[in-house]
This record gives structure tokens, C-alpha cells and sequence, in this order.
């Protein structure tokens, strides 16, 4: 081994993508030679893959975007052209409100965790109150800043001893600028090691200069300077332009990306379309696709372009997951075991999946593979999942009749996270039916604050205040429920009758 | 509330009553509460009338609480107005605060002649605090000042809680003689004679009331039901498709329809309807029962035995259940535990087809001693039993004529051998 080289060395370590012991190796390198441009520029790209993100991915929003969202045009937007109202949209041929649960941000339950999927969006409902709530499992602290983005390179300075390898301040980045490969490497490092798009952008707009304004790669990374900065229409223009010289995924990606930050779905939709006529066999841009469709609630539409996806990618996680959740919930439980089946077999093993079989074989009438599920994906969960599949436990125990392990499992959820609103609904209806009704009265207020999104603690707590003769309680809370779920036949009954009751004289 | 003598300043607050009165009876209710605003103001809030709309108003839109201090200050305006009392008392009812609503309505009964508001609003007050003799007083005083449909509906109502069934269609139908065209009440009365196990009767008021509100989903189910109890499912599917549009996600009309396929041998339909109805109220036994009876008809043992086990499980008193529960454990050979069903079923309530099954179980697994014990047991029971419920299911007769060929050929044979 001695003989090896060490540069050689190095650059096999950044090739199999042991990144801590190249840069340890580069480090040293530099030592005895500060200036080895090769060197220099080893380290600096195994620093950037080290701190990579898949930025075509879209993002949690923080709390600051949430409450302080000027890109949305319209404030009461027209129906399917928003994202921050899917429900105003209505599908044909998609399972309703009452067979599909439904997301804190109001639309049908997802099949696939995505960013951004769980939390509330914008002016959905709840305004401050609803961005602060958060909506990971395990925490009711909201994602902060940019999410991934943390603040200015705070993250990287620590893990580094004797200081940041670039001071990107003390450069000269007119020269850096003037030679195309080493500037590439320095944007990156900039980006996303730095997480300074301030300084990135001036890199990167006096290497476009020097490029005449041609390179779709700088153009490219402009838009996402831009973009990080908040600029979104800026951004627009740069991924567009990029577009034009160079079409590439990447930049139709960022470019639908920036549409949907814009609230513009539609839009969004057609950038996609005219990336996929392009790059016809490309998955990312279908999955695009069908992730709007899923995002406006229409799900038909999604599921179509989910199993196109799989046409081209037998092994789509995404898509295998989202299908099988479409196919659970309109009653194929039996379709949908074959999906999680087949992510089984492709080695996905996580308590999430575990619990999705178990339920699944519980609907097909496999008991006895429904219970070993269910009892994998307990000694797999960590904190975040135990609570879900708990309460994934009680619904079995409920379907099968044993009310009392349905009580004990639900309180079980609860006790690991006690925000899981399920939980408590389910608890109130059982101490219904045992007749505790103040307890509960006392669980059904829990989950209306908690989940403000479900329309059965609405309805469940008006029924309980109607038959309790508290008109004006039952009146608001039959009003919230329809507002959540404006067909519900049993809540628009139920205010028809305190109507009559009112105005009666 | 005009007419009354004109003296200064007196007479000022009242001059726009009319205007107001105008205004909440044409529900223009925004310009109603703003001419009311301004008179308040001009008045300062010293005037009965405006006040009293106000209130109205407020209630119709859900703001209990609002309305009911608007009342307040409307009587202590005019404490001696028996309509001021009658709607703080309304408000109180309204809110839940059944024994502060009652205190008022003594008050207004002191005030004020006889009025069956009063003791109706009595008498729904008593129902609440589950006072249920007062509140038949209440309601029979309120009838006998003047009859009105809701005060029959309420005491039928109670009587139908204390499960009087008898007293409370009578209620009903005196109230029907009343006013025959009630679509609620003739529901009602038919919902309660097929309670009553008299379907004819319940048939003939549940098809007065569907031509008077053919979409009520109620009526419809309980048509339906009876219609199929009939064996006459495509009629009972046609019904239950214009249910279905209004409540897509009832429970009970999916049982229903999934019980439709049943009938007509479509087990995959029935199956899947019984499914969503499950989905829909995991709480509800009697989809379990039939989930329990359709696989046991597919010949799926072990799912009918966990379907019927869950029945059981959230509604233990129905031998039914555990009846079939039994023949599902001797499918599966489990003959100790089939017979301790059986023995449970019996124990619960006397019924021809419990022996029946028993005696078959029995005799299958050579226990022909005790078949015959059962045998004799469902010969006696069914021969008390009337003609037209003898022909009802043709099975029972055939089997009981295999089940004594059986049983003789099986006692006379090991004499012989």
C-alpha cells in the first residue's frame, strides 16, 4: 500500500464515496503542499457530495414561509388551481372524505411520505396556530428555517478543525470565475457546503459572463441561487433560459419546482408535460406529475401516471407505495398487499411497511398474517412510528370485536406521543360506548385542537352535545365538521335539525 | 305590539316596529339588524321590540348565547311579556341548562294564561333532565290546550323510550288523525311497527310516507328491508340506489344492499358490500353476523368463525349468533366447543333451529343418543309453531325428514349388527 500514490489514493476514496477519509487524506496533502490545485480541488468536491442534497426534491416549508407567504396570486383561489385548497377540486370516481382520511393540509392521505405532503400549507387553515403545530411525528416542534438549509454554514465550521478549508470571502472570484472547471467545483463547495447563495450567485453570474451567457450548467445553478434566496420569479427566468440553451431534467425539475412554490400547479403540470415530450422515458418528471395530481386531489389522474411510472420502473418505491395505498383505500386490500409485497422484496423494511401489510392482511381476512405484521412493525418502530402502529393495533382490535385490547392500545399510542389525534378520537368514541361521557366529551375536545383537519371529533362531539341538549355547542361544532367535509350527509342532517330547532318559536 | 296609547317618548321607540317587523318577516335579516342598530342606538337600547328581533335573529344563526342576553334584557324591559319569558326560557333549553329553562317557564306559567308552548317547552325540559312521567304530564297538558304534531312526536318519543311501544303508536296515530301528511310521523309509526315484528302495517305507513317525501334515506332503508324480507331483492336494489346517492357512506344501507347480493347468490358482491359497511362502523354487530353468514355459505370457515366471534364479542345476548357460531366449530372440526355453543344458544333462548343443528352436529359425530334427545327436543318445539311458519324455509322440513331416516336407521342398526 505504501507505494500507492497518495492523490491517486484519495481520488479512489472520493470514487467509492468514503468521503471523510479522502478529505482526511487531501488534508494532509495540502499540508505539505498548499498549492496542488489537484488536491485542492479533490477536497473541495469531497466536501461538497459530503453535505449534497437532492435539491429538484421539494422542501418542508419553515414557519417564516408559512406565515409570511406573499407568492400565493389569489387569496381565494378558483377550484383545482391551488394547492393550499385541494379540496375546492372535485374528482370523479375517487374514494370520498369518508373512506380516505385525510392530511393536515386537506387533502387525501398519501401513500408515499414526501416533504412537504404532511404539513399544512399556507392559509389552509389554522394561520399562525397551524404553522406553529408542526406535523412530523415525534415532535410538535415546527421545521424552523429552510428546512434542510441551516443557517449559514453552522453546521459545517464545527466539523472542521483549524477553520473552514475556502474562506470564500478573502477569494478573488473574478479570477476563479475566468477557469470553468475549478469554478464549478467552487460553486458547489459554496452552495451547498457554505449554504451562501450570496456569494454563490456572484460566482456564478461572472462565470455566465464569461461563458456569454450560454452555459445552461451556470444558468442552471443561478435559478437555484436565486431560488434560495427567495427570488422566485428571478429563479423562473434563469431555469427557463437554461431551459433554452440546454434542455436538461435538472432544470424542467427546479423549473416546475418554482411553480409550485408559486402556488401555480397548473402551470407546474405543463412544465412537466413539456420536460416529459422530451426526455420521454424519464421517471422523475412523471413522478412529478402524478405528485401534483395527487396534490390538487385528483387522484385518478395520479394513480394513471403512478402506473406509467412503474411501466418504466419496475421498482419505484414512490410509486409502488402510492398505488398500493390507492388501491387500500378503495377497497382492494388484497391488490394492495400484493404492492407492499412487492417492496418487501425489493428490501424496503420499515415499521410503516410492516404496518401497511398487517392492515392489509387484516382487510383480505388473514388474521393470523395480519397479527405477526402488526407485532414486526412493533419491534421495528422507533418513537416516531410506535404510536401509528399502535393505533393500527386498535383498529384490528375493534375489527376483530376485543374492545378491551382496542382500549389499552389506543391509551398505549397515546402515552408514546401523546399529539396522536387518531388516538383520541377513537379513545372518546370507545368511552362512548361505555357510557363515560364526560370522559368522552373531554377526548373528542382534545382531537378537535389537536387535528383541526378531521371532520369525526367534530361531528362525534356534536352528536354528543345534541343528544345531551346543548343546541348551541352541537350548532358550532356540526358547522366545523361541514366545513372540513362540506357533503357530509350525517352533519348536514344533524344542523337541519338544530336549524329547526332554532326557529321554532 | 302596536296599539298601545302614544305619550312622548314612549311612542318614539316604538315607531319603527313596523319597519323591523317588515324586514325579519321577509328574512332580509342584514338590513333587519342594521334598521334595528340604529334605533337601538337612537334609543339607547331602552326598546323592547328591536331587541326582542334581535335575539331572533341571532338564534337562527347559532349565536345562542348572544341571543339569550338580548331575551334578558328584553324582559327586564317588560318583565310582565309572557313571550319574552317563553324565549330566555327557549334560549336556556337551548344551551343545556334544562333546570334554569324550567324555573322560567313556572314564571311564564304564572304570568300568562294557558299556552301549550309553555308546556311543551315544559315538558321537552323534563324530557332532557329524564324526568320521563313529568314530561308525559307536560305534554299531555300542552295537547290539551292544543294539539300539535311536535308535541305527539315527542311523547311518542317518550313512550318509545320506555319502551311502551304499544302507547306510543297510538300517540302517533292519534296525532296522524291530526295531520295525515306528515312524512316524519308516518316513519315514525312504520319504524315502530317493524319494531314491532308487524310488517304488513309497518309496510303500508312506510310506502304513505315515501310518496309524500320519496327521498327521505330512512323511510327508504326501512322500506327496503321489509321489501326484502320479502325475497324480493331487485325491487329492494332499486330502492336502495336512490339512498344510496344521499348517504353513500351509511353503514346500514351497505349492509343492506350486501345482504340484496346475498339473497340473489352473488357471494363476491355481497362480500364487498359487507366490507365497506364494516369499514364504515366497525361497531355495528349485525354486518359482522352477516359477513359470518355469507363465508359461511362460501364454505370459508375460519373467516366465518372470526366474523361471528366478533359479532359475539360486541353483542353477546343474540343466540342467534351463536348458533352459527356452532355450526362454523363443527365445520372446523371443533366439536367440544361447537356443542358448548350450541348448549349456550339453548340456554339463551328456545328456538326449533337450535336443536336442529344441534341434533345434525350430534348425529354427525356419532353422538346418536343425544342427537335424538335434541331431535325430540326440535319435534316439540316445532310442532307448536303455526302452519305459515312451518313453510317458511323448506330446508327445515327436509332436513328434519333426513335427520329422523337417519337417526332410525342409525338406532335400529347396532341392534342389528
Amino acid at each position: 500500500m505504501a507505494a500507492v500514490d497518495p492523490v491517486y489514493l484519495a481520488l479512489q476514496r472520493f470514487r467509492r464515496h468514503r468521503y471523510d477519509e479522502c478529505i482526511q487524506l487531501c488534508t494532509e496533502l495540502l499540508v505539505q503542499n498548499p498549492y496542488d490545485q489537484a488536491v485542492w480541488y479533490l477536497k473541495c468536491r469531497a466536501l461538497t457530495m459530503l453535505h449534497w442534497v437532492d435539491d429538484t426534491d421539494f422542501e418542508e416549508e419553515g414557519v417564516a414561509d408559512m406565515l409570511l407567504d406573499e407568492n400565493a396570486t389569489a387569496a381565494l383561489p378558483r377550484p383545482g388551481t391551488s394547492l393550499s385548497r385541494p379540496q375546492t377540486s372535485t374528482a370523479i370516481g375517487a374514494p370520498g372524505q369518508g373512506m380516505r382520511p385525510l392530511s393536515a393540509s386537506g387533502r387525501p392521505l398519501s401513500g408515499y411520505a414526501r416533504p412537504g405532503t404532511g404539513s399544512a400549507r399556507s392559509g389552509s387553515r389554522g394561520g399562525v396556530e397551524g404553522a406553529m403545530q408542526g406535523a412530523r411525528a415525534g415532535t410538535a416542534r415546527p421545521v424552523t428555517a429552510l428546512g434542510r438549509l441551516v443557517r449559514l454554514g453552522t453546521a459545517s465550521m464545527l466539523s472542521e478543525a483549524g477553520g473552514a478549508f475556502i474562506n470564500v470571502d478573502r477569494l478573488d472570484l473574478r479570477k476563479y470565475a475566468a477557469r470553468p472547471a475549478l469554478a464549478r467545483a467552487l460553486f458547489d463547495y459554496i452552495l451547498y457546503h457554505d449554504h451562501n447563495p450570496r456569494k454563490a450567485l456572484e460566482l456564478a453570474s461572472l462565470a455566465t459572463v464569461q461563458t456569454n451567457y450560454e452555459d445552461w450548467w451556470w444558468k442552471e445553478r443561478l435559478g437555484k441561487c436565486y431560488y434560495m434566496l427567495g427570488l422566485f420569479r428571478e429563479a423562473e427566468k434563469q431555469f427557463a433560459s437554461s431551459i433554452k440553451s440546454q434542455p436538461m431534467v435538472v432544470a424542467h425539475l427546479q423549473l416546475a419546482k418554482v411553480a409550485l412554490r408559486l402556488d401555480q400547479p397548473n402551470k407546474a403540470l405543463e412544465l412537466y408535460q413539456q420536460g416529459c415530450e422530451k426526455f420521454p422515458s424519464d421517471t422523475s418528471l412523471m413522478l412529478g406529475i402524478a405528485r401534483v395530481y395527487e396534490a390538487i386531489n385528483d387522484p385518478v389522474k395520479s394513480v394513471a401516471q403512478f402506473k406509467k411510472v412503474l411501466g418504466v420502473d419496475a421498482s419505484n418505491v414512490e410509486a409502488i407505495a402510492s398505488l398500493a395505498a390507492h388501491h387500500f383505500y378503495t377497497d382492494q386490500p388484497e391488490l394492495a398487499l400484493r404492492f407492499y409485497r412487492r417492496l418487501l422484496q425489493m428490501g424496503v423494511s420499515n415499521p410503516e411497511l410492516w404496518c401497511n401489510l398487517g392492515l392489509c392482511c387484516f382487510y383480505a381476512s388473514q388474521y393470523d398474517m395480519a397479527l405477526s405484521c402488526l407485532d414486526k412493525a412493533l419491534t421495528l418502530a422507533s418513537d416516531d412510528a410506535m404510536a401509528d402502529v399502535w393505533y393500527n393495533v386498535g383498529q384490528v382490535a375493534i375489527g376483530i370485536g376485543d374492545l378491551g385490547l382496542a382500549y389499552q392500545a389506543f391509551k398505549i399510542a397515546i402515552s408514546v406521543d401523546s399529539n396522536h389525534a387518531e388516538s383520541y378520537g377513537n379513545l372518546g368514541v370507545l368511552e362512548l360506548r361505555k357510557g363515560n361521557i364526560d370522559a368522552a366529551r373531554a377526548s373528542f375536545r382534545t382531537v378537535q385542537n389537536l387535528a383541526p383537519h378531521l371532520f369525526e371529533p367534530f361531528f362525534n362531539g356534536a352528536l354528543l352535545a345534541y343528544k345531551l341538549g346543548d343546541f348551541q355547542e352541537s350548532f358550532d361544532l356540526a358547522s366545523k365538521a361541514l366545513e372540513i367535509f362540506p357533503e357530509h350527509h350525517d352533519s348536514i342532517e344533524l344542523l337541519k335539525l338544530l336549524r329547526n330547532h332554532f326557529t321554532l318559536l | 305590539m302596536g296599539g298601545q296609547p302614544k305619550k312622548g317618548g314612549v311612542a318614539l321607540r316604538e315607531k319603527l316596529n313596523w319597519l323591523i317587523h317588515m324586514q325579519y318577516v321577509r328574512q332580509d335579516y342584514e338590513v333587519c339588524l342594521k334598521t334595528i342598530e340604529a334605533h337601538l342606538k337612537e334609543c339607547r337600547g331602552l326598546s323592547e321590540y328591536p331587541l326582542y328581533v334581535k335575539a331572533m335573529i341571532k338564534r337562527q344563526r347559532g349565536e345562542i348565547v348572544e341571543s339569550l342576553q338580548l331575551f334578558q334584557a328584553a324582559t327586564c324591559l317588560n318583565p310582565h311579556n309572557t313571550a319574552n319569558l317563553k324565549q330566555v326560557g327557549r334560549s336556556l333549553y337551548l344551551l343545556g341548562r334544562h333546570k334554569a329553562a324550567l324555573d322560567v317557564y313556572e314564571e311564564a306559567l304564572k304570568l300568562g294564561s294557558e299556552d301549550w308552548e309553555v308546556w311543551h317547552s315544559k315538558g321537552l325540559c323534563n324530557f332532557h333532565l329524564k324526568q320521563y312521567d313529568a314530561a308525559i304530564e307536560c305534554f299531555k297538558r300542552a295537547n290539551l290546550v292544543q294539539r300539535h304534531d311536535s308535541t305527539y312526536m315527542q311523547l311518542g318519543k317518550v313512550y318509545t323510550l320506555q319502551e311502551q311501544y304499544r302507547t306510543a303508536i297510538e300517540v302517533y296515530t292519534e296525532a296522524l288523525e291530526f295531520s295525515p301528511e306528515n312524512p316524519e310521523l308516518l316513519t315514525t309509526v312504520g319504524l315502530l311497527y317493524l319494531r314491532l315484528g308487524e310488517n304488513y302495517k309497518a309496510f303500508e305507513f312506510l310506502g304513505n310516507s315515501l310518496t309524500h317525501d320519496p327521498k327521505n334515506a330512512k323511510t327508504i332503508l326501512a322500506t327496503g328491508s321489509i321489501i326484502q324480507d320479502h325475497s324480493d331483492m331487485d325491487v329492494a336494489l332499486v330502492k336502495y340506489r336512490i339512498a344510496a346517492v344521499q348517504t353513500p357512506n351509511s353503514a346500514q344501507l351497505w349492509n343492506n344492499i350486501g345482504m340484496c347480493f346475498f339473497g340473489k347468490q352473488r357471494f363476491v358482491a355481497a362480500i364487498a358490500c359487507l366490507k365497506r359497511a364494516l369499514y364504515l362502523d366497525p361497531f355495528e354487530w349485525i354486518i359482522s353476523y352477516n359477513l359470518g353468514l355469507v363465508h359461511l355459505n362460501t364454505g370459508q370457515y375460519a373467516s366465518a368463525f372470526h366474523y361471528f366471534s366478533t359479532s359475539i364479542n360486541l353483542k353477546p345476548d343474540f343466540p342467534s349468533s351463536y348458533m352459527y357460531l356452532a355450526i362454523t366449530l363443527s365445520r372446523l372440526d371443533d366439536f367440544e366447543n361447537a356443542c358448548s355453543a350450541y348448549d349456550k344458544a339453548i340456554e339463551m333462548d328456545e328456538d326449533h333451529l337450535f336443536e336442529l343443528n344441534y341434533a345434525i352436529t350430534l348425529f354427525n359425530h356419532d353422538e346418536v343418543q343425544k342427537a335424538a334427545k335434541h331431535f325430540a327436543e326440535f319435534q316439540k318445539l316445532f310442532s307448536r309453531l303455526d302452519d305459515e311458519a312451518k313453510k317458511a324455509d323448506p330446508e327445515v322440513s327436509e332436513q328434519r325428514d333426513a335427520l329422523e331416516k337417519a337417526l332410525k336407521a342409525a338406532i335400529d342398526a347396532p341392534e342389528v349388527s
